[in-house]
């Protein structure tokens, strides 16, 4: 739908003028940075709950840049932006009484709203959420209403407001718009989504069965001829091309999954020969693996969001 | 407000009684043979009724009914359209290539030739729905990236299919067609219409001609007038045995089963009331792999169930009324054992387990995506 | 030469789908089709086809309110064009452009006062459109459908409404010349001509002829309940495209009639 209330951007964005004498130079070509990390190695991230006060709960996690994109920033030779680094803010309001219209539930009824903020990506967004957003916010709401106690709150409401900042690359921004045939991105964010979501819940002290958090893992290769491997936390900017990826909302407590969205083409996986699994119970299980590193930082978040809220009592 | 309400719990929750659903969930996870309230086995599915180009206007469509009464209708409409290079596609390498080599101009277009998945554009109408509910588009963005996502591997013989049905879009360089794919459904949804609209749009999608292009190369692209001519999107193999069989496609559009586990039982097609009482339900698109004959996952998506939202059944110990006195347990945890024939909500995830097993049923030889995929190419699209 | 009706019409005498003035298109039409709605059709004139089901007599929504409550059925209707239905396909937002709104108030005001809505106090009948593909006359197919539909949800009504366009081979701008009548009224307009000439779609009713009644009194109960004309032509020639767009509705009465007893199974 057009946003006709605004003055709106133009729509595929500008680009930064480019200089003869920067051209010429070899600096002015930059290759794609690589993955230094090992294929079972996440990235860092930083998670802090209750940073907005007029919230009942709220939480801010942000990714680690990548080293690449540290390298660039103090030391730029790329007339291509590095890639980026996720960053979203979650608030949680409520529990609250439903509006009147709304009929009897027995249980707490989930809103979940996920924006972009216009400069959050590569190309603006409008004001207007677009399918992506309501998709992102259909996939969040599945894997949060697995984890909250629902029926504790009859006839109330619950509204967690996601606004991502930052949202992470769909591929290296050098490559041709459809060399990444997919937005990948997308399920690094709703991976963060799900995170920091989770510690937000906690942070406004709703039940729930246990903390979800959610993990990626996808089937990269980074060259034509060999079989696709497996990696988890994958960052699409570092990859020549991605198979196949798949995200869990994942709690390791009753090793039960929320949600689940896998998408590409998983059979051509290059597993190791003694292990039985296919391409796409490998991923899940990768996936999983993932969810369970971020589990142990949300773990610690949402334990300091318990002391602060002590200290104050 | 409660209409979105309705629509972002990706179904609406039948008003079942938590007796009925008690008595659904019981009989439906009997161990082995689950008995279905219309009868039907675990992996059977529902009678229906299609037909293809039923509309003249279109480049393709289909319609297909089923017994219940719920319709499905699509259209596929295709335009040509200009392959805009956008301002960001215009990177620095290409940049670098200008200033070496400006006669070289021809080959770094290259990569626009392997298509976009923006190019083909989805949209789901479902009465009592606003087309920018959560429902409408998180069923097309489901549909969307299973059709856009399946490429055909290396296969010679399907040299147009090369690069999936986005490759097949590509006219030229500067050229590529844009395909519209309207889904219309004829009645307030019953059941979660996935099944429905997914096999409505295979339909169709095979039944898309293109106009034949008459013009070579990097032209302007202009076609032939005959639509007698006209070129399947999909295209069909020459090869038939006789005239009366269905013709053969090398490759064809990915289809979207719907799959829901109650106790240890994965069941296929749920009506309305078994998705009800369901533990997990998933959406699981598969084609059939172009060089082996074995299906091959596309993507799967959870859906929520919406046994989460349902009301709790309340056994005769906490009863006041069975009683007459004070419930023996006034406290909060009291409610959470599970009591036999006593409706709980469903409440956290599935186990990984479950999972496995619900993708093995579908995609194992002899399973269910494979009987699928051969009643569909039993199917004869005119 | 351009290949339009008015330049081609005077040399042949045949239009550009090769019909004389005073022929229909194809007609085809079904009822009960959707058994998940109380009635349902599906009609299709030439290359124009509707699909409508009919819900209810049923009670109304809580929301309504005083409207409803009143002693009479109240009629909705939701007009859909589906985003193939024409040449280009069309990119709706918010799901309702002009054309269809037009078209649903029409076939509400028109219903709700043909009905014999008295018989269903605080109810409501809700009735749905889609144009699968759309080749002008909408309005009238839209008309003939939803008689279809409701006479297929058994409520009653006084006697079939039918609609059809009528249209004026030329440009009729300036008065008719009574000795040299060089124009043609037409039956039942194509879009192509809807585009090009004056038009007006007419509707109308009879009484169901019951026991003696025969055909000869068709004229005296024959009621003209939906008369619209959105094109500019000289006040001497409406005579002429009333008298044949009133010819086609009885035409299309046969029709719709015929198909109705024909699914009595």
């Amino acid at each position: 739908m057009a946003d006709r209330r605004r003055i709106n951007g133009p729509p595929a964005g500008t680009r930064p003028p480019v200089y003869a004498s920067l051209k010429e130079s070899k600096t002015g070509v930059s290759e794609r940075t690589l993955r230094q990390r090992q294929p079972t190695e996440l990235r860092k991230f930083y998670l802090k709950t209750g940073m907005i006060p007029t919230a009942s709960g709220s939480s801010y996690l942000e990714f680690a840049p990548s080293a690449a994109l540290a390298a660039a920033r103090s030391n730029p030779k790329s007339l291509i932006p590095p890639s980026s680094a996720l960053k979203v803010a979650c608030t949680v309001h409520g529990p609250k009484p439903l509006p009147r219209s709304v009929p009897f539930s027995p249980n707490l009824l989930l809103t979940t709203h996920v924006k972009f903020a216009p400069f959050a990506a590569r190309k603006r967004k409008g004001h207007v959420r677009d399918t992506t957003e309501r998709d992102l916010g259909v996939h969040l709401e599945t894997a949060l209403r697995g984890a909250i106690i629902a029926e504790r709150w009859p006839k109330s409401g619950l509204d967690i407001t996601l606004t991502i900042v930052e949202a992470e690359d769909d591929r290296w921004w050098g490559d041709a718009p459809d060399s990444h045939d997919a937005s990948w991105g997308m399920l690094n964010v709703l991976a963060g989504c799900i995170t920091a979501a989770s510690a937000a819940i906690a942070d406004a002290h709703i039940d729930c069965l246990d903390l979800v958090s959610g993990g990626v893992a996808a089937l990269v290769s980074d060259d034509a001829s060999t079989a696709p491997r497996l990696v988890l936390d994958v960052d699409p900017a570092e990859h020549r091309s991605i198979q196949s990826a798949c995200v869990v909302a994942y709690m390791p407590a009753r090793d039960e999954i929320t949600e689940l969205w896998l998408k590409g083409d998983s059979s051509r996986a290059a597993l190791e020969k003694s292990d039985g699994r296919t391409g796409h119970e490998a991923l899940i299980d990768g996936a999983v693996d993932a969810a369970r590193g971020a589990n142990t930082i949300l773990t610690d978040a949402v334990r300091e969001s318990i002391a602060r809220s002590f200290a104050q009592v | 407000m409660s209409n979105q309400r309705q629509a972002s719990s990706a179904s609406q929750v039948p008003h079942l009684s938590p007796a009925e659903l008690s008595y659904l969930y019981t009989s439906l996870s009997l161990p082995k043979n689950p008995i279905r309230p219309d009868g039907r086995s675990p992996t059977q599915f529902r009678p229906l009724s299609a037909e293809t180009n039923i509309l003249p206007g279109t480049n393709g469509s289909a319609r297909i009914g089923f017994a219940d009464g719920t319709q499905a209708i699509v259209g596929v409409k295709a335009s040509v359209e200009k392959t805009i290079l956008a301002a960001d596609t215009l990177d620095s390498r290409s940049l670098a290539q200008h200033g070496d080599a400006l006669n070289r101009e021809g080959e770094e277009g290259s990569a626009a030739v392997s298509g976009q998945g923006e190019w083909v554009q989805m949209s789901i109408e479902i009465p009592g729905y606003r087309d920018d509910d959560a429902l409408p588009v998180f069923l097309g963005e489901m549909m969307r990236e299973s059709l856009v996502g399946s490429v055909a591997g290396g296969s010679e013989e399907v040299k147009e299919m090369a690069g999936g049905l986005k490759g097949r879009l590509v006219i030229n360089k500067r050229w590529h067609w844009r395909l519209y794919i309207d889904v219309l459904l004829l009645s307030q949804p019953l059941a979660y219409p996935l099944p429905l609209l997914s096999l409505t749009t295979h339909l169709a999608l095979l039944s898309t001609k293109l106009p034949k292009l008459k013009s070579t190369g990097e032209e302007d692209p202009f076609f032939d007038d005959d639509w007698a001519v006209a070129e399947y999107l999909y295209p069909r193999s020459n090869k038939q045995s006789s005239p009366s069989d269905a013709p053969t496609y090398p490759v064809r559009p990915p289809v979207t089963l719907l799959v829901i586990a109650v106790g240890e039982n994965v069941i296929f097609d749920p009506n309305r009331e078994e998705i009800a009482v369901a533990d997990a339900v998933l959406a699981i698109s598969i084609t059939r792999s172009s060089d082996s004959e074995n299906m091959k996952l596309l993507s799967i998506r959870s859906i929520d169930p919406p046994s989460r939202l349902t009301q709790p059944g309340i056994p005769n110990s906490e009863n006041v009324n069975m009683l007459g006195g004070p419930p023996a347990s006034s406290n909060q945890s009291g409610g959470q054992e599970e009591v036999g024939g006593v409706w709980r909500p469903r409440r956290g995830g599935v186990q990984r387990s479950v999972i496995t097993r619900m993708i093995k049923t579908v995609l194992q030889k002899g399973g269910v995506g494979e009987e699928v995929i051969q009643g569909l190419e039993g199917v004869k699209v005119e | 030469m351009p290949l339009d009706t008015s330049t081609t019409y005077p040399l042949t005498k045949l239009r550009l789908d090769g019909r004389r003035w005073n022929e229909l298109r194809l007609l085809q039409a079904q009822i009960s089709t959707n058994p998940a709605s109380s009635g349902s059709s599906y009609l299709s004139m030439g290359n124009t086809s509707i699909m409508c089901s009919v819900h209810g007599p049923a009670e109304g929504r809580r929301g309504d309110g005083g409207s409803a409550g009143s002693g009479h059925a109240v009629v909705e209707v939701d007009v859909n064009v589906a985003g193939f239905a024409g040449v280009e396909r069309k990119r709706r937002a918010g799901g309702s452009d002009r054309q269809s709104t037009r078209i649903a108030t029409t076939l509400r005001s028109t219903f709700q006062s043909h009905l014999h809505t008295y018989l269903y106090p605080h109810s409501t009948i809700s009735i749905h459109i889609s144009v699968l593909s759309a080749d002008g006359s909408l309005l009238a197919a839209a008309i003939n459908a939803c008689t279809l539909a409701l006479v297929d949800a058994g409520i009653p009504m006084p006697g079939l409404l039918c609609g059809c366009t009528a249209g004026m081979s030329g440009s009729a701008s300036t008065p008719r010349d009574p000795r040299h009548d060089e124009l043609d009224p037409l039956l039942d307009l194509s879009l192509p001509e809807e585009q090009e000439l004056p038009s007006l779609t007419v509707a109308t009713t009879t009484v169901v002829p019951v026991g003696e009644n025969n055909m000869d009194e068709d004229e005296e109960t024959m009621k003209v309940s939906v008369l619209s004309m959105e094109s500019k032509v000289h006040a001497t020639y409406l005579e002429t495209m009333l008298a044949v767009g009133i010819d086609g509705c009885s035409q299309i009465r046969e029709l719709l009639a015929d198909v109705i007893k024909g699914s009595r199974r």
